[in-house]
């Protein structure tokens, strides 16, 4: 989207860069002038040539979306058989397509097809079998029929493990672009419509794996994160004849944060899947209670290792706000009684307070120390006490000390609590 | 009538002679962009060309150079690039898709151009934009898709809203199913993300409150909780992250202050460090803003950076829109606000 | 093509060890005329590392030979407990005489890659570092165990061996390291920087015997007298490198015999660049010169061969002084996989084939209840170095040597084999190869047109001074050319297109 990271040069350049350079556009303009004028001549019709441009271009340039889109028409119109399983999902929202011509064109049965190259070189699809006779004559014998539906299954898991194959490296080196993420989704749909259904949700496990390397080499990439949701949620689906995968990502997550603490996406995760893995475990309360317990000290081991982390805290946050900030919400405890809550903030605040021994520089002790300090007064409704009011305006004085830049912030708390 | 901060109001210190705004340099920058036609990177981000417009002319138009793009080739352009379907792509060759009709309908409204898609866009004008823009809604669940192959997020609700607001045609959405949507969006840490589920994201949780600014909803924002995720988004550079534990990056100066803006809370972050941060990632010679100090400058740094500059205040500048990321003076035309 | 004889060499290069074959690596696009010979069958040298058969012939050697009273190697004998039943074939089998981890930071690495030699060597990772614990009351029948020790915030946070507020000391010591060189931690190491690091652990932050035990472990120290100054700075090494290849893992370690196939993946770097090869031969005598730098060298080889060279390069292979620092080593092979040393803790790591295991001083008791008084380290390799079939392990042992360091090692041994039983029985032990190590010559000589370099270091991981003595051996090689801004040192590109997803052209 942007030149991220990218040092500044001084931007001079040799004759020799120059040439170089130069050439290197002639050679993407090239591609992209025959790019337009084949996609300008034909409707999206499958031929060999344009498959190869998009895939040359989109290697030179994987953000180039236009090039992805005809992809899409090409393997709708020509590569791959009419959907086996009814739906027509692959193709675009019908209200709004472009140029119309994503509903199936009649090419997909045209007999030219035979002659076809393999969507790629480095990922060589096998020969098609079934596709030599004629569909006209073959149409007609009744146990041709199923040989036929064998031969177009095996072609499109062709066509379909082929593309993965050659968005994979793509992946790897632009592991933020957009539009790869979402052509390697809509791939995969199509794999849930063109498919058997075991072949389909083979592929898709198979991704969950893809997904995890992703996420080993850089494990905060958002859309690495948001393709597991996805690809979780599939693969629970009905379509893809799944079971809840709850307890596995949660535990994923378990093991995420042990990589690194600092890891809020993984934090970010579990509280996401908390409230179903407890409804699905049909946790009684002692048993989310117990739950909540472990998790509770589960973050604060990490503050104790890490209090200068704010995934920590924020984590922290979060299952505290189960316990303050319940009304109205789906909470991990939902029938603790005030009393419970009330020592629950209170153990909270001292423990916290506890980290100071070590740790008199780490300004989010302090700042959770405010924070649960006004919880407590608002969930007791009533007014600070002169102790507490004391007390705050000691860690706010420490706060303007250890974090200014938030100062206006400071302000605004002090006044509200009226130091 | 524009609005241009003053200096006398500005409380900012003063900065030594490298870090002032380096206005004649930006301006040149932004009109290079259209002639780099023996760069490479140039050639590589045709698929951006009618967003670089909008974010190089909401730079000229906080630097107080509106003029500096030739309005008539700017508009020519902007409609060079529709499609049949009333959506625009980023070039003529390319494919139409709302990230680029949001800034076509921008562009036109910065240059005051409506008249000119009335009269010579496709189909009926505002009204087939308005269209093509409209069928991207999902009327079950309210968001919208980028285009036909129906990939979701919330950047694209934004945009829709952004974009039917200002041509006066939200009525043609669901606005309140889109408010929900936004709401569903919503985490523990005030946040928002992508999708619901999806983690917060300062980009995201400024398309999010921006949506609901549009709307008129910004009272289910949990302001308090939003506010102190984003005010932890300043770094001790000065510079905000996008997200916690991430390096500071001048285009998250935009999506955090203009959504603080939002939820005035923008005096929870240290302003002038912020501008010592974004005027140290700029190109005094040559012009231009990058991510970070150093690095090469580009249009979108150069854009939100200096719409972060105006948010704050900064002298000379012309004041921002904090929802639409547009001059004051333009919504306030367009809108009548 | 013209003879060995007629040839004026640019260079001769005596010797495969490590130091010798990367200088050959390092000449090898510099289009010299470059001999390169060793007098053993084997590449490596000091480093090689052995099949059975070889080592079988390299202990004769070391036991026979006139030259062994002066070798770096000695004391060198074999055993077999049980006639050399349960072994594999011989070729089966390549014993590192030297093994040494890598970390990850270190400038091996970055010139391996920059030198595209990389892509020849497969890096396995050296996964967790354990300390061993004496059975609390050795007369009990509590067998001894193994701790894996916390290194990143993310091990402390995990651990349950150690208490929260000492966690908390742990960690304040973790996070001084890596920024152990601001000015504000100078200040506060700079004053004790000659005393012993536990020392300073204990006073400064308050570490308990047992955490400083863990954090010596982790400098590999032979005396475990490591100063604040180099301890600081090893444990600085170690946690910057941890996670820079991927999760879970510090250091690493080529397949095939560490750094000796290093050195087979340079010297085939070399031959490719044009070099000429010829193993088993060596240097009968250099003729007496004048000591004028322009004469040529004049050699014997031993197979009655003479050249002439404008340089001549050689190892240093000779102990030096009988005050020179010692290790005894003890490598055996272990009819187990050992598997709980290899475990992968952490997700998305890849799979360990090579563990650590710090004996602290103290902590192996002999026969006569006499404690040991220098650390031992094990390192533990599993059959995925290649360098044992699938089922067995090497271990590869090394203390300071003393009058009782052989029967430490022994004991080392038994107490480990004991700590790792599964079940009622201890792993047995297949074969024992056991031998004295000394450290000759540390830094490079020049004397006119003969260069020698230093002997092996004996430090466990790779010091990333020995890259000092090669890159001073290429100055010396390279002459004025060395001084030219065009001339790179280990930077080539690669000799074939890289194999990526690109196919165009």
């Amino acid at each position: 989207m942007s030149s991220h990271d990218i040092p500044r040069t001084s931007g001079f350049r040799t004759e020799e860069q120059t040439y170089q350079e130069l050439e290197k556009i002639k050679k993407y303009r090239d591609l992209e002038d025959q790019f337009y004028s084949l996609t300008a001549a034909n409707n999206y019709e499958y031929t060999p040539d344009l498959f190869q441009l998009t895939t040359k271009l989109l290697k030179l340039n994987p953000e180039y979306f236009t090039a992805w889109n005809v992809r899409r028409r090409l393997l709708i119109s020509g590569l791959l058989s009419r959907s086996s399983r009814g739906s027509s999902r692959s193709t675009a929202l019908s209200t709004s397509s472009s140029s119309g011509t994503t509903t199936h064109s009649s090419a997909a049965l045209s007999p030219s097809r035979s002659t076809e190259t393999p969507p790629s070189r480095e990922s060589q699809t096998p020969g098609r079998p079934g596709q030599n006779g004629t569909t006209a004559e073959t149409d007609k014998a009744g146990q041709d029929t199923e040989a036929k539906k064998a031969a177009a299954a095996e072609n499109d898991a062709n066509v379909i493990q082929s593309e993965l194959a050659f968005i994979f490296p793509l992946l790897k080196d632009y592991p933020k672009c957009y539009w790869i993420w979402n052509y390697r989704r809509w791939i995969l749909e199509l794999a849930i419509e063109h498919l058997p259904a075991a072949t389909a949700r083979r592929i898709w496990e198979e991704e969950l794996g893809l997904d995890s390397m992703m996420l080993t080499r850089d494990r905060r990439n958002y859309h690495a994160w948001a393709y597991r949701r996805y690809l979780v949620a599939k693969l629970e689906s009905a379509e893809l004849g799944g079971k809840s995968m709850v307890e596995e990502e949660f535990d994923y997550t378990t093991r995420m944060t042990r990589v690194d603490l600092s890891n809020f996406s993984a934090w970010h995760n579990r509280s996401k899947l908390i409230p179903r893995l407890l409804d699905e475990r049909r946790a009684s309360d002692v048993a989310r209670r117990a739950f909540f317990d472990e998790e509770l000290g589960r973050v604060k081991e990490g503050l104790n290792v890490g209090p200068e982390d704010q995934s920590l805290w924020f984590y922290h946050q979060f299952l505290m706000s189960n316990v303050t900030d319940y009304v109205g919400r789906a909470t991990i405890i939902p029938n603790l009684d005030f009393k419970d809550r009330i020592t629950y903030v209170t153990t909270e605040l001292d423990e916290i307070e506890e980290l100071l021994e070590d740790f008199d520089d780490v300004k989010w002790i302090y700042e959770a120390l405010m924070e649960y300090t006004l919880s407590l007064q608002r969930l007791q409704e009533r007014q600070l006490d002169a102790a507490e009011k004391e007390r705050l305006a000691v860690w706010l004085g420490k706060l303007r000390e250890l974090d200014p830049l938030r100062n206006g912030r400071w302000d605004d708390v002090a006044a509200d609590c009226k130091l | 009538m524009s609005e241009v901060h003053e200096a006398k109001d500005n409380k900012l210190k003063q900065l030594p002679d490298e870090l002032q705004l380096a206005t004649a340099a930006h301006v040149k920058y932004v009109q290079s962009l259209d002639t780099r036609v023996t760069e490479y990177g140039y050639w590589m981000t045709q698929h951006l060309r009618l967003n670089g417009v909008y974010w190089g002319l909401v730079a000229l138009h906080l630097l107080g150079h509106p003029e500096a793009l030739p309005r008539d080739e700017t508009i020519e352009f902007v409609l060079s690039c529709q499609k049949d379907n009333g959506g625009f792509a980023p070039a003529p060759n390319h494919d139409a898709h709302m990230l680029y009709t949001v800034s076509a309908v921008q562009i036109l409204a910065m240059v005051d151009g409506f008249d000119e898609l009335e009269r010579r866009g496709k189909g009926n004008g505002k009204a087939t934009v308005g269209k093509y823009i409209a069928d991207l809604q999902n009327r079950e669940t309210g968001t919208f898709a980028g285009d036909e192959w129906g990939e979701e997020d919330t950047r694209f609700l934004y945009g829709a809203l952004n974009a039917l607001s200002l041509l006066g045609l939200l009525d043609l959405v669901d606005v309140n199913k889109a408010v929900d949507y936004v709401v569903a969006c919503a985490n523990f840490d005030g946040g928002y993300g992508a999708t619901p589920g999806a983690e917060s994201h300062a980009a995201q949780i400024w398309t999010c409150v921006g949506a609901l600014a549009i709307a008129g909803r910004v009272d289910l924002i949990d302001k308090e909780k939003l506010a102190r995720w984003l005010s932890e988004r300043q770094v001790a550079n000065g510079g905000f992250n996008g997200r916690p534990e991430k390096t500071a990056d001048v285009c998250y100066s935009w999506f955090v202050l203009g959504s603080l803006e939002i939820i005035g809370r923008r005096h929870w972050i240290d302003g002038d460090a912020l501008v010592e941060f974004i005027l140290s990632a700029q190109d005094p010679e040559k012009g231009g803003i990058s991510d970070r100090p150093g690095d090469m400058v580009d249009v979108w740094h150069t854009c939100f950076g200096i719409a972060g500059l105006s948010a704050l205040g900064y002298p000379g500048l012309e004041a921002v829109d904090p929802r639409y990321c547009m001059p004051k003076s333009t919504i306030r035309r367009i809108l009548g606000e | 093509m013209e003879s060995l004889s007629d040839t004026v060499w640019d260079v001769v290069i005596c010797g495969t060890g490590l130091q010798q074959s990367l200088l050959a690596l390092s000449l090898s696009r510099s289009g010299k005329k470059i001999l390169h010979i060793d007098p053993k069958e084997y590449y490596g040298g000091p480093d090689a590392a052995l099949s059975l058969q070889e080592a079988e012939r390299w202990q004769t050697e070391q036991a026979s030979s006139s030259a062994a009273s002066s070798s770096i190697f000695s004391s060198a004998r074999i055993w077999q407990p049980s006639e050399g039943a349960g072994l594999s074939s011989s070729r089966s089998y390549s014993l590192a005489l030297s093994p040494q981890i890598i970390h990850t930071s270190s400038t091996l690495i970055s010139q391996l890659v920059s030198s595209r030699a990389y892509r020849q060597i497969e890096f396995l990772a050296v996964g967790s570092f354990f300390i061993f614990k004496p059975s609390p009351d050795p007369s009990s029948q509590s067998p001894p165990s193994l701790s894996r020790i916390p290194s990143t915030r993310e091990d402390v946070f995990s651990t349950t061996a150690i208490a929260a507020r000492a966690k908390r000391s742990l960690m304040k010591f973790l996070k001084f390291v890596l920024d152990y060189n601001s000015a504000p931690n100078s200040e506060v190491w700079q004053p004790r920087a000659s005393e012993p690091l536990s020392a300073f652990l204990a006073e400064h932050f308050n570490l308990d015997a047992e955490l400083q035990a863990y954090v010596l472990a982790l400098t590999l120290s032979l005396d475990g007298r490591i100063t604040a100054r180099d301890g600081l700075a090893t444990i600085h090494r170690h946690l910057t490198s941890m996670g820079v290849f991927g999760p879970g893992f510090a250091a690493i370690y080529p397949k095939w015999g560490g750094t000796s196939e290093i050195a087979q993946v340079a010297c085939r770097a070399g031959a490719v660049g044009g070099g000429i090869y010829m193993l088993g031969t060596g240097i009968e005598t250099v003729a007496e010169r004048s000591g004028d730098s322009d004469e040529l060298v004049e050699i014997q080889l031993t197979n009655g061969t003479p050249v002439k060279t404008k340089l001549l390069v050689r190892g240093d292979e000779e102990r030096v002084a009988d005050d020179a620092q010692e290790i005894s080593r003890l490598v055996t092979i272990v009819a187990s996989p050992l598997s709980s040393l290899f475990e992968v803790v952490v997700e998305g790591a890849p799979a360990p084939a090579v563990a650590v295991i710090a004996f602290p001083p103290g902590s192996v008791t002999e026969e006569d209840r006499s404690v040991s008084e220098y650390p031992v380290y094990a390192f533990a390799h599993s059959s995925s170095t290649g360098e044992c079939p699938s089922g067995q392990s090497v271990l590869y042992f090394t203390t300071l040597a003393t009058s009782t360091s052989e029967a430490v090692l022994q004991s080392a041994l038994d107490a480990l084999l004991s700590a790792l039983r599964d079940g009622d029985e201890a792993p047995k032990c297949l074969y024992q190869l056991r031998y004295k190590q000394s450290r000759g010559l540390t830094s490079v000589k020049t004397d006119g047109n003969m260069v020698q370099l230093p002997a092996p270091s004996l430090s466990l991981a790779f010091d990333d001074s020995t890259l000092q003595s090669v890159h001073e051996a290429w100055r010396v090689t390279m002459g004025s050319a060395s001084q030219e801004p065009e001339t790179d040192y280990m930077i080539f590109a690669d000799r074939e297109p890289a194999d990526d997803y690109d196919d165009e052209d």
